[in-house]
This record gives structure tokens, sequence and C-alpha cells, in this order.
């Protein structure tokens, strides 16, 4: 009898005590989780705020950076202006021919020296590089726009355990949009660099000049 | 040994029959004697009690035990529920993970309209530089140099130009070969950036959601480094243009300087006549 009860009191005590802590903890975590970490009222708020994002600033935005830009009068300015906005990578022949046509080509060898047909050439070759690259960096930009559609529309219909995936896309395209903005800021200072080391030339050019003019007028009061 | 059973049967068949008293004497103490079902060792009563006590330790093994345990598995299925409808749906995890494979495809064509060649020189020399500048490779930038001085000339001779014009000459050179070989860096810098980003977003793809924070972690950091280094090129873009202005600063008080001489040149010259 005494046996029975012992274990009748275990049943009772000990065991019946710690089934209520638990299913008490367990109640708790759960209330937790729905009420405080992932509350659904939340979640679906935070849908319906980027769905209502999308729908106020997305085509907005796209139509402002769609706005026609171009502001040039005569046919070759206007055909140059259109291909250096296209936002295409396979017509950079057409861009050489339109940019000769606005600017000229370089001088031939008999109409202009050595020195200054090579700093125009490479002055030349500089902005169509930029040019260039201005291009492939506005594609770029258009996939970039879309990748940024992609990754939001995903998120409007995201639950907490995906987000993180998403948050990586995102973080990951970012890296790519700085490399593509660090590779135009490069663009910009070869360009920079080469307008200040054309200015540069010049004087040294000017200084080369002085020198030869010097010597003619010292031979000139010599010989007089 | 059959026959000889049934020998002994026989015999003891004939003495039963000769000897009847003793007979009916030997099957009652058979019988009194004979095995029959017991009730173990205990007795009844102390058998009635066990019942019941077992009785009621199962009763209350089902109701306070299996209660609560029915109770604990109720709020784990709701959990369970929760976390796998509204936390972490197996759908929703793999869509995400299809959309990260499918930017996959557009960041490899963003990767290769950053590769494509503008290269658009045609003389020796300017080639020679245009192709050094845009070579992403800095062990090129070691030849800058030569290619710079090839097409724009050196600093002029002491003879040539006076000892300000020859700075300037050197400072503005020294910017512009310094920037040129920055941008060569930069370029270098962007495409370790550009492969870096598609390694992290091959890890997302075979990432879980437990790990994926760990991928995001990683990214953010690159993200700071790429920010870094967006820096450090617009600093040198900066410092290229101050020297620049500084030049057009110089040039301005060279020009007063020279004309400030030239004033009292005709001074002297016309007090002399």
């Amino acid at each position: 009898m005494a046996a029975i009860q012992a274990v009748l009191n275990v049943i009772n005590g000990v065991i019946q005590t710690a089934l209520h802590e638990i299913n008490d903890v367990r109640a708790a975590l759960n209330n937790f989780y729905q009420s405080v970490t992932w509350p659904v009222e939340l979640i679906r708020q935070a849908r319906i705020e980027v769905q209502q994002m999308m729908s106020q600033y997305r085509n907005l935005m796209a139509s402002i950076l769609r706005m026609n830009l171009e502001s040039a009068t005569l046919p070759i300015p206007q055909a140059l202006e259109t291909l250096i906005r296209d936002h295409r990578v396979d017509n950079f022949s057409g861009l050489a021919q339109a940019f000769g046509n606005a600017y000229r080509t370089i001088p031939l060898p008999t109409d202009a020296s050595p020195e200054d047909r090579a700093v125009a050439d490479i002055d030349d070759a500089l902005t169509l590089d930029n040019l260039k690259l201005l291009k492939a960096t506005d594609d770029a930009t258009d996939l970039e726009l879309q990748a940024a559609d992609s990754i939001e529309n995903a998120a409007a219909q995201a639950a907490p355990g995906s987000t993180p995936f998403l948050t990586a896309a995102a973080a990951a395209s970012s890296i790519r949009s700085q490399a593509l903005a660090q590779k135009m800021l490069a663009a910009e200072l070869r360009q920079e660099a080469a307008r200040m080391a054309h200015g540069n030339e010049l004087r040294k050019h000017g200084a080369t000049f002085t020198a030869q003019l010097r010597g003619v007028l010292v031979n000139l009061l010599q010989h007089n | 040994m059959k026959t000889r059973m049934l020998s002994i049967l026989r015999r003891s068949a004939a003495w039963a029959r000769n000897h009847k008293l003793r007979t009916a004497a030997l099957v009652l103490v058979l019988v009194a004697f004979m095995p029959h079902a017991g009730n173990g060792q205990f007795l009844d009563p102390c058998c009635a009690i066990l019942a019941a006590g077992l009785t009621t330790i199962s009763n209350t093994l089902g109701n306070v035990v299996g209660g609560n345990l029915n109770s604990i598995l109720s709020i784990e299925q709701s959990i369970s529920n929760f976390e796998q409808q509204v936390v972490w749906p197996v759908n929703l995890i793999n869509q995400a993970r299809a959309l990260v494979g499918n930017l996959q495809g557009t960041f490899n064509q963003i990767q290769g309209l950053s590769q494509i060649s503008v290269n658009s020189a045609t003389l020796p020399e300017s080639r020679q530089l245009e192709q050094n500048l845009l070579s992403h490779d800095p062990n090129q930038i070691a030849q800058t140099t030569a290619a710079y001085d090839a097409l724009y000339g050196t600093v002029p001779a002491e003879t040539d130009a006076s000892a300000q014009v020859r700075d300037l000459i050197d400072m503005t050179d020294a910017a512009a070969q310094t920037a040129m070989k920055r941008a060569i860096e930069i370029d270098a810098l962007a495409d370790l950036e550009l492969e870096a980003a598609g390694r992290i977003n091959q890890s997302v793809q075979n990432a879980a959601p437990g790990s994926a924070p760990i991928v995001e972690a990683q990214a953010g950091a690159w993200l700071i480094r790429a920010n870094a280094y967006t820096q450090a090129a617009t600093a040198d873009l900066m410092r290229l243009r101050a020297v620049d202005l500084a030049d057009s600063s110089a040039e301005l008080k060279m020009g007063a300087s020279n004309t400030a001489n030239l004033r009292q040149g005709l001074i002297n010259l016309l007090e002399h006549n």
C-alpha cells in the first residue's frame, strides 16, 4: 500500500508539476512567437506596405528616368545625341562615325604636328571610351533596376524565413552597383587626367616655342 | 514398449478387481492430494487491494501524465504549424532561391557589359597609352609613365622654362598620371568585386534559411568594402580637380606677375630714353 501511494505521490507531485511547467513554457514560447517575434498581422502589414510603395513609386520613378532629354536641333548632333543615349552596346562603330561627323577626325599628318595629332587622338579616344562605357552602364543600370523590381516583388510575398535570401541577393546586387559606379569614376579620372595632361602639353609646347623663338631672336641679333 | 505397457495395465486392472476396497481408498487419497489452480502466494483480500492500487496508478497516469502530454503535444503541433506555414514556408523559401538563381543570369549580363572593349584610339602613341589605361591590370601601372611621357612629353629643360613653370608642369603631370594609375587600380578592384558578388550570389542559392544570414553578413561586409573603394575613387577625382583648380589659379598669378614685370620693364625702358 505504501509503495503504491509513493508512486501516486510522484505522479501527482513531481511529474505533474514538471509537465505543467513544460506546458506553460511551450505555451509562452508559442505566444511569444506569434505575438512578438513573428506576429502574423505585422507580417501581413509589411507585405502590404511593400505593395503600396511599389504602386506609389515604381512607375513614377521609371517614367522620370524615361523622360526624353534629347535637345539637339541639327541632324548631325541629333544623330550623335541619340546614339550616346540609346543604352545599346551593339552600335559602337555607328557611335564612332557619328562622333567623327560632329567633332571631325584627326588632322592629316600634313595639317598638324605629330604631337598635336597624338593629343587630339587620345582626347577623342578617351571621350569615345567614356561614351561607350556610359552606353554599357546605362544598359547595366536598366538591368539593375529590373533586379531591384524582382527583389521587391519577392519581398511583397516573402515570409520571415525566406527574406534573408532576398536581403543577401540585394546586398550582392549593391556590391555590383558599387563596382559599376567605381568603373564610371575610373573613367571620369582618366578623362579629367587627360584634360589636364592636354593643358600641360600646351604649356610644354609653349615653353618649347619660347625657347625656339629666343634662339631665333638671339641668332638674328648676333647676325645684325 | 507398447506390449509392456499393455501388460502392466492388464495386471493393474486384475489387481483392482481383486482388491475393490483398497482401490477405493487409493482413489480417495489421490483425489485429496490432486494438484489444482491456486491464488498465488498472497491471500485474496491483498490481491484486491493491489488491483485497485494499480488501477488508480493507471488512471492517474492517464489523467495527469497523458492529459498534460496531450496538451504539450497540442502546443508543439501549433508551434510546428506556425513555423512551417508562417515563418519558414518551404514553398516561399524555394521561390526566394529560384529568384536568386534568376538574378544570377541578370548579373552575368551586367558583368558582360562591364567587360566590353571600348578602345578607340587610332595612332600608335595614343593607342599605347589607351591600352595601358584600359588594361584593368595593376601590373601594367609600371608602364603608365613611359606611355604618358611618349604622348604628352616630359618636363621642359631648365633652359626652356622658368622654375615656376617647370614646377607647375611637373605637378600637373604627376596628378594626371596618378589619376590614370588609380583608374587602372579601381578597374581591377571593381572586377574583383563583381567576381565576389557572383560568388556570394552562388552561396545564397545553396543556403538554408539558417545559413543565409551568414552569407548576408558577408555581403554586408563586401558592400562596406565597395563603398570604401568608391570613396577612394571619389577622393582621387576630387584631388585631381583640386590640383586643376590650383593650376588655373597659378596661371592667373603668373599672368599677374608677368604683367608687373612687363610694366616695370617698360618703365625702365622709358626712364632710360
